[in-house]
């Protein structure tokens, strides 16, 4: 299915995949994808989110097994049936969750298990020692390997892991987004080593969301979408539009850039160029009463990290969060339930909802910690509360004593919304407000929040699908790489808009 | 390298374990003789081997409640082995430790490492079943253990030293060396700092999970024979609180409930402590409750200060890297 080597190129791919399918549950993410892997090449592998990327390069690394389809290495079918058999097969994957003992020093981590040099008495730290320094070099990465790997910034930790694959006899290296977290100069080093892997032959596939990234490292490209093969070439092939038309299933109308938007005067909440280090910088944006405000962006762009900072989890760096007119300073969820802001977060079974407690005590939580912290916890007008949240959001829930893990996951997020309607916010921020939720449940919460909205409440919603935010916000501001790309009003937004700048696409 | 040294998180127990020193020297006139010292270490020399096998537990970021039950229970097995069986001294000593070993490996190791029980769930059963089988082996009665060996072992000395403090110098540098240089030493570190990237990088991580129940056993089992040579008995009542003792010692030498932190080095420097603190105190007639209340204070105050300590490195850390450009990262 191949059709073009770079020139002196081995005529046999190195790891094949013939059609390959993956249903997880009733989804299929994979609908007979090929795909093919040569020696000494940097594959970029593109794709949306929801592509079936992802679950493609944990097919490759043995990580999840396909339903249907064939992985063949060097011409010949393999079975490998988990990453330890993929791994001996000489196929390394640098996940997002990192693999490295943080307790232990860089050298360890480099050979960590049983490939450390052996000297008659026992484990020879020194081989070890030089053995990790060569391939520490050999990427560029200038880590000192007695340094605990706990120490080291996180571009330097991901080097760390990549020289692990290279001591590992490495034939296939697979990277999943492995530009996401780091610094442009911790990029450029990142690049770096992948240009010296592939002069020694290696193969490598990564995912990564920045176009300019894509046809700054890669040799070929293959695109995805809704889990089926849509293109596959050689990146110098492609131009950026046709990349994007093609990951998005159409062409995109000309584009231009859209104009500033004035800060208004009454905002309800403003960030001035906002930081945090490692998540995103420089970012600002306004919203008024009454308006949503919605913040697009691919996996890793920065847009959740941004509305958990205004709530309060992590340490600005720079810039100022203004509150009615007051730049306030928010240590924590106290502060900001006090400043008035409710925060619905990402994962509403991790942060949002105690799942073997009842519909009742979970949509008082956050209640109980501000007005009616003293007031018995049953009281008649905790009760005539939810009870009013259950009729007017219509949450299917046989008591208030249900537990939520019973209800769906449409009925569980509708909790989790009154949970925090229940605190009288004046700004309610919401992250991927609809994931897991089917399709009726997700109108009902977009009644909800409009409802809200022309209430007077200011609701921002971060969110990774892009129609959701065309249909909420009033005014959607797009984060690429942690830095606002722009900022679209309703009626000039639509999904190529927002997807190109998401992209870095910017020409 | 002093640097590092400093660094280590006994450091600051260590430091306190030399003022001790320093202060009973000059307040008791009868805290820094030969006959002191050796006692001192002689009553560490239980505690001292079973801390180093619960220290391999810890490090791979479990814990074993059994270690008191199993002491009895392999102190009355040697007495069984030499009194009802007859057997030669030497061959009860190794089937006791075998024992050990084996119990530990088949009770706790195996459903903690192969699967997954929670260890906390499995060696808590495992305290109360020891301590059964104990009673039911022994019908509650202390034996007497006699033999030269023994005693030998117990009360003896060679080239001056007392044989007790050879055992304890002998396992700590066996443990100290499996610790560094071997690769189960390892891979103990890489499981409890990390199981799924010790996993990914072809450690058996439940062999190793079983192994490190299997030693804590063992050591045990050679602080049974300890035991059984001191009072010269194989008694079901002994090893009640042996293993807060331990879980003290290793947790104020350093090593993390979490795993993959500390080592044995930490755990000695602990045991040391509360062999001090306690003769110390005894030697100037304090009652023996303000040892715990010593004792408590400080195990709080040392993780304490080590959490202050980690914090404030991670924020210098921090700062420096926003305000420096990351033109080299060495400095």
């Amino acid at each position: 299915m191949s059709k073009t080597l770079r020139a002196g190129g081995p005529a046999l791919p190195v790891l094949e995949a013939a059609g390959v399918m993956k249903a997880y549950g009733g989804v299929q993410a994979l609908k007979g994808v090929d795909f093919a892997l040569f020696g000494g090449e940097v594959h970029a592998l593109c794709g949306e989110n929801g592509s079936g990327k992802s679950t493609m390069l944990k097919i490759l690394s043995a990580q999840i097994a396909p339903d249907a389809g064939t992985i063949s290495m060097d011409g010949a079918p393999v079975s490998m049936r988990n990453p330890v058999e993929s791994l001996a097969a000489g196929i390394s994957m640098v996940t997002q969750e990192r693999t490295l003992v943080s307790e232990l020093s860089v050298g360890e981590n480099v050979l960590l298990g049983p490939r450390k040099p052996r000297s008659r008495w026992g484990i020879d730290w020194r081989a070890t020692r030089q053995r990790a320094r060569e391939a520490l070099d050999a990427l560029d990465c200038d880590a000192d390997v007695d340094d605990l790997v706990q120490d080291l910034p996180p571009g330097q930790a991901q080097l760390v892991e990549i020289a692990r694959a290279l001591t590992n006899d490495t034939k296939v290296l697979i990277l999943d987004e492995p530009t996401s977290s780091l610094s442009a100069h911790e990029v450029d080093s990142l690049f770096r080593a992948m240009r010296a892997l592939r002069e020694r032959g290696v193969a490598t596939v990564f995912i990564s969301h920045r176009t300019q990234e894509v046809f700054e490292i890669s040799d070929r490209l293959t695109v995805l979408r809704d889990g089926r093969l849509v293109s596959t070439g050689v990146s110098a092939d492609y131009s950026p539009t046709r990349l994007v038309s093609d990951m998005l299933g159409r062409e995109l109308s000309a584009f231009v850039p859209p104009p500033e938007y004035q800060t208004s005067a009454d905002a309800v909440l403003s960030l001035d160029a906002l930081a945090v280090r490692g998540k995103f910088s420089d970012v600002s944006l306004s919203v008024g009463k009454g308006e949503i405000v919605g913040i697009a962006g691919l996996v890793g762009a920065g847009h959740s990290e941004v509305l958990e900072t205004i709530f309060g989890l992590h340490q600005r760096e720079a810039g100022r969060i203004i509150i009615d007119g007051k730049a306030v300073s928010i240590k924590d969820a106290p502060a900001a339930i006090r400043a008035g802001i409710g925060f619905v977060p990402g994962d509403r079974k991790v942060g949002g909802l105690v799942l073997d407690m009842s519909v009742l005590e979970n949509a008082l939580m956050a209640r109980t910690s501000t007005a009616a912290r003293w007031a018995r916890p049953r009281s008649a007008s905790s009760v005539a509360f939810v009870e009013q949240c259950v009729a007017d959001f219509s949450i299917v829930t046989e008591s208030l004593d249900t537990p939520v893990v019973r209800l769906s996951g449409g009925n569980q997020q509708k909790v989790l919304i009154s949970k925090w309607i229940g605190t009288n916010p004046s700004i309610l921020l919401l992250d991927e407000p609809t994931r897991g939720v089917d399709v009726g449940a997700k109108a009902e919460i977009y009644r909800i929040l409009l409802a809200q909205r022309d209430a007077g409440l200011s609701i921002v919603i971060s969110s990774s699908e892009a129609p959701e935010l065309l249909t909420l916000c009033d005014r959607i501001v797009v984060m690429h790489a942690g830095r606002v790309a722009g900022t679209l009003h309703k009626h000039e937004a639509d999904e190529g808009a927002i997807f190109r700048l998401a992209m870095g696409h910017v020409q | 390298m002093l640097r590092n040294f400093v660094r280590q998180r006994f450091f600051v127990v260590l430091v306190l374990l030399v003022v001790m020193l320093v202060f009973f020297t000059l307040t008791q006139e009868r805290f820094l003789t030969p006959e002191n010292m050796s006692a001192m270490m002689t009553s560490s020399s239980i505690l001292w081997v079973a801390s180093l096998g619960l220290t391999f537990v810890m490090l791979a970021g479990g814990f074993d409640l059994s270690i008191g039950s199993m002491l009895a229970l392999c102190g009355i097995g040697l007495g069984w082995f030499t009194n009802e069986a007859g057997l030669p001294l030497f061959v009860a000593i190794i089937l006791t430790i075998l024992l050990g070993v084996a119990l530990g490996a088949i009770v706790n190791g195996i459903p903690i490492g192969k699967y997954g029980l929670s260890f906390l769930v499995v060696t808590l059963g495992s305290l109360i079943l020891f301590r059964g089988l104990t009673n039911l082996w022994s019908g509650t009665k202390t034996q007497q253990v006699i033999s030269p060996f023994l005693d030998e072992l117990a009360f003896g000395s060679t080239l001056g030293l007392p044989n007790p403090i050879i055992v304890m110098i002998v396992t700590f540098l066996i443990m100290l060396y499996v610790q560094k240089y071997t690769f189960f030493g390892r891979d103990v570190y890489a499981v409890g700092g990390n199981a799924e990237a010790a996993r990914l990088s072809g450690i058996r991580t439940s062999r190793t999970i079983i192994a490190v129940y299997a030693l804590s056993a063992g050591l045990a089992a050679v602080a049974a024979v300890l035991q059984d040579a001191r009072i010269g008995a194989a008694s079901p009542q002994v090893g009640d609180n042996l293993v807060f003792a331990a879980a003290a010692a290793v947790l104020l030498g350093g090593t993390s409930f979490s795993g993959g932190i500390g080592g044995v080095g930490g755990t000695v420097v602990g045991v040391l402590f509360l062999g001090v603190l306690q003769n110390g105190l005894s030697v100037g007639g304090v009652e023996s409750y303000w040892q715990q209340i010593i004792t408590g204070v400080i195990l709080i105050a040392a993780i304490a200060l080590d959490l202050v300590q980690r914090r404030r490195t991670t924020r210098s850390k921090s700062l420096r890297s926003t305000h420096v450009q990351p033109v080299s990262s060495a400095s």
